[in-house]
């Protein structure tokens, strides 16, 4: 605040001065939206110096490949950040869809033959497993972090007794069709991601159940006096972000051609990084589809440029918890308390 | 004015053994505004909740139309066609205007599950043409300025009640002018105007008397959870309405006037010209040693901000707080114990009791530091620390080891004054002492803080009433708006009546 604004500020009745200062909160809190929009121009046009490959048609396939998975994951588990919630047990949810699915389709280990139906199993199995997240968060009352943190160590395990120790190698011809296949040079496991995030996109933004998503993160309270269901709509988050988990274990079986446990493996936090950087808040009732978009794709273009630099996977590791932490501290609200009242 | 909408006969609302609401007889008429006033804690607000279905009245009926009358729910009572816009904003920022008034009323304009948002802001339009606003419905809430989601608010309400009745709706108004500038609230006051031509019935809450009479037909006052007086607006005449909000003195001798010390000239803290933007401004006083110094003033009058700032919860914007001549900056409220200042907090549950410590370590959890013996706490110093204190002040208990969760609210509230005066801090803040203390406890308590003066402490004190706050100070600070109004020294025997302080609070 400059001293002669601060001046005239000094002048004003307190109630003015209440208005002037959300007022301003406003005006800041529209800055940092479009904060990650800057930085996504700002580390393309890094990229694109820098690199003079980065703007090739390869590389662009490469960036859009790379971000598949996490785009997938991300998809239920922006609803979940929305409310303020967590759900860890997307990397368990993710191993057991792959090994499960892999298992029905053919494989190398039994005369499973269930085609596209084992999909349809896996991804169902992975909505329930979502739904017993939420119903034991809401109705149980636990906390979302403990819940699906030991929903996921069951599904962690739950996997490696369906291969019981070798992972199965996955022969089914549908799967290698999918894996190899390539549209204007863009795989389909990447056509896949994205139209699953659009249908997340839509049911996000054209839905009153994803209307109320937004609601119940900003003020739970306003929410319930509007007669939304919070338990009901919490639930569908769940088994949203369950079935997601599932599509991206799916999809991660077809690209590896292999089902094991560890599929889902580290998957879960560059995401929740992600969508941090797109603007989102692991505190709620901020954030959306685009927000998360921008999010990951930042992410992953942060990672595929240190990786065309040659940078060392250690140092890698370094740059990219630093410039996560410096581009979360200026996105993040610091003075809630003033909006609020 | 027209038939009678909605009549209330008898109501009451009690938690456990604490009545907060009692037999409450209020008639709202067609194309009537009626305005409710009281001092903090008067009931209004509760009479309010009971109304608007947030909460179901422990005693009396209510009647809407002429038939018993049951809300179970804020929804349930709109769906009936009785609304309420509340203090606190209860908008979602993040989503549209048009989102927010039809929030939880979207299946009318979704198809297979998808929602047609063109239709809705269409209806949205209308809605807030209602209260002639010219907004894009498809506008974020967050992006646009407070005085017009007041309105966007009141849009809300507004069509929720008139789609379930028409011209009979009931609206209630809880204080909408606090963020409005003047022009802002002749705007509110044509849509009232607008609300009442239609024959619906509104009830209004204001901190502002000038906006009660300007607006409302009728005046009610509560005082402690009563019905004080009703009068017609026309007739009322301000010095009575000041009478029927204050309740009658309470002897000095409860107050233990008696032992009042009569402050020295030396002063412990200054505070000077001290602003919160937007929360208060331009605060100067003086705090001197043996002194009991009252803030008076309704809630949101800057008063309990103002503590917050001394107890190092929020930075000040401007000016200097000063401990024995020394000005002193605090983070956090480490930095101002350290320097000298303490304070029983308001929510004894929630910021003032460990509850699941003993009562020894939350009498010694201001005072870690001098209950060492070689580098690590001493529990024999706790201890004696512990009973010291029992017999000092009378704390009712098994024992030093005994939960303080256990005890009742008055023992528990004495385990915190014990607390304060064994920091040794020298200026101590006591946010509503008494709350939710009986009768004997609390006069336990005001010998304490007569002590506590003898002894030579300085002590700030948000009475719990305003009678109370007359009653244990030396001299009196009024607060409105976030300004100081007025002044007034307490003398024993020679204490202002309580009608001219409340002049200066409203």
């Amino acid at each position: 605040m400059n001293n002669k604004r601060r001046d005239l500020i000094k002048k004003m009745t307190v109630s003015q001065q209440f208005v002037t200062q959300a007022e301003d909160n406003a005006k800041m809190d529209k800055v940092r939206r479009y904060a990650p929009l800057i930085l996504l121009v700002i580390m393309t046009a890094i990229g694109g110096i820098s690199q003079k490959n980065f703007f090739s048609w390869a590389n662009i396939v490469n960036i859009m490949f790379q971000m598949s998975i996490p785009l997938v994951i991300s998809v239920g588990l922006s609803f979940v950040l929305l409310l303020g919630s967590i759900d860890l047990s997307i990397e368990g949810n993710m191993g057991f869809a792959g090994s499960l699915v892999a298992f029905l389709v053919v494989n190398n280990s039994n005369s499973n033959n269930f085609g596209i139906f084992g999909v349809l199993i896996a991804i169902l199995i992975g909505l329930a497993v979502g739904t017993v997240v939420g119903f034991l968060h809401t109705k149980g009352r636990i906390a979302s972090f403990i819940v699906s943190y030991a929903v996921g160590c069951i599904m962690t395990g739950a996997a490696v007794l369906i291969y019981r120790g070798t992972p199965i190698q996955v022969k089914d011809p549908m799967f290698i069709a999918i894996s190899q296949g390539r549209l204007f040079g863009i795989p389909y496991i990447t056509l896949i991601s994205f139209a699953v995030f659009i249908i997340g996109a839509i049911i996000m933004n054209y839905t009153a159940f994803g209307r109320a998503v937004f609601a119940i993160g900003d003020n739970e309270a306003a929410a319930a006096s509007t007669g939304i269901n919070i338990t009901r709509t919490k639930i569908k988050v769940y088994a949203l972000c369950g079935c997601t988990a599932a599509i991206a274990g799916v999809l991660q079986c077809m690209r590896l051609k292999l089902g094991q446990s560890n599929l889902g493996l580290n998957q879960m936090f560059p995401v929740v990084t992600a969508i941090v950087l797109g603007g989102g808040s692991v505190s709620g009732g901020k954030g959306g589809s685009l927000q998360t978009f921008v999010g990951v794709l930042i992410y992953t273009e942060l990672a595929n440029w240190l990786t065309l630099m040659g940078v060392d996977t250690n140092l890698k590791k370094v740059i990219q918890g630093i410039i996560i932490i410096i581009a979360v501290t200026l996105t993040v609200e610091h003075n809630r308390k003033t909006v609020v009242k | 004015m027209g038939e009678v909408l909605f009549e209330t006969k008898g109501v009451g609302k009690t938690y456990g053994s604490n009545t907060v609401l009692h037999d409450i007889d209020m008639k709202i008429h067609s194309g009537e505004v009626i305005g409710l006033i009281g001092e903090n804690g008067a009931g209004k607000s509760t009479l309010m909740k009971l109304i608007s279905g947030v909460e179901t009245p422990s005693m009396g009926e209510m009647f809407y139309m002429g038939k018993p009358y049951v809300a179970t729910s804020i929804i349930n009572a709109n769906k009936q066609g009785i609304g309420m816009v509340f203090q606190e904003q209860s908008l979602v920022a993040n989503l549209t205007v048009a989102q927010n008034i039809y929030l939880g009323r979207e299946k009318k304009y979704s198809k297979a599950g998808l929602v047609n948002w063109a239709e809705m802001n269409k209806d949205a339009k209308k809605a807030l043409e209602r209260v002639d606003i010219k907004l894009e419905p498809g506008k974020k809430v967050r992006d646009i300025d407070m005085a017009t989601r007041e309105m966007v608010e009141i849009a809300k309400v507004l069509d929720v009640v008139t789609e379930a009745a028409e011209g009979h709706a009931i609206i209630l108004l809880d204080e909408p002018t606090t963020v409005l500038s003047d022009d802002e609230i002749q705007e509110m006051y044509v849509q009232i105007r607008k609300m009442k031509a239609a024959g619906n019935g509104i009830v209004f809450i204001s901190h502002h008397l000038d906006e009660i009479l300007a607006i409302t037909d009728t005046i009610y006052v509560f005082k402690d959870g009563e019905e004080t007086a009703v009068f017609p607006t026309a007739e009322a005449n301000i010095d009575v309405l000041y009478e029927k909000m204050v309740g009658r003195a309470t002897t000095g001798e409860f107050y233990v006037e008696a032992q009042q010390s009569v402050p020295s000239d030396k002063v412990v803290l200054e505070v000077d010209d001290l602003s919160l933007f937007g929360v208060f401004n331009h605060i100067s006083f003086k705090l001197h040693e043996g002194e009991v110094l009252g803030l008076a003033g309704l809630d949101g009058s800057g008063a309990e901000d103002v503590c917050n700032c001394l107890v190092g919860q929020v930075a000040p914007t401007e000016g200097r707080i000063l401990i024995e001549g020394k000005e002193v900056r605090f983070g956090n409220s480490y930095q101002a114990r350290k320097a000298g200042i303490l304070s029983v907090p308001k929510d004894r549950r929630d910021e003032g009791m460990v509850s699941i410590l003993s009562i020894e370590d939350n009498i010694t959890i201001s005072s870690w530091e001098h209950m060492k013996s070689k580098g690590l706490l001493s529990g024999k110093k706790i201890r004696q620390t512990a009973l010291k204190w029992i017999k000092e002040a009378g704390i009712k208990c098994t024992g030093p080891k005994e939960r303080i969760s256990q005890l009742s609210g008055g023992n528990a509230q004495k385990v915190i004054f014990a607390r304060v005066l064994e920091s040794g801090c020298k200026v101590l803040i006591l946010n509503h002492p008494t709350r939710g203390v009986d009768v004997g406890a609390k006069q336990e308590i005001y010998r304490l803080v007569r002590e506590m003066t003898a002894a030579g402490h300085a002590i700030i004190v948000i009475g719990d009433t305003l009678d109370e706050c007359l009653g244990l100070s030396s001299n009196v600070i009024v607060f409105r708006d976030g300004l100081i109004s007025g002044s007034f020294d307490c003398p024993v025997d020679f204490k202002p009546s309580q009608q001219e302080v409340v002049h200066f609070m409203m």
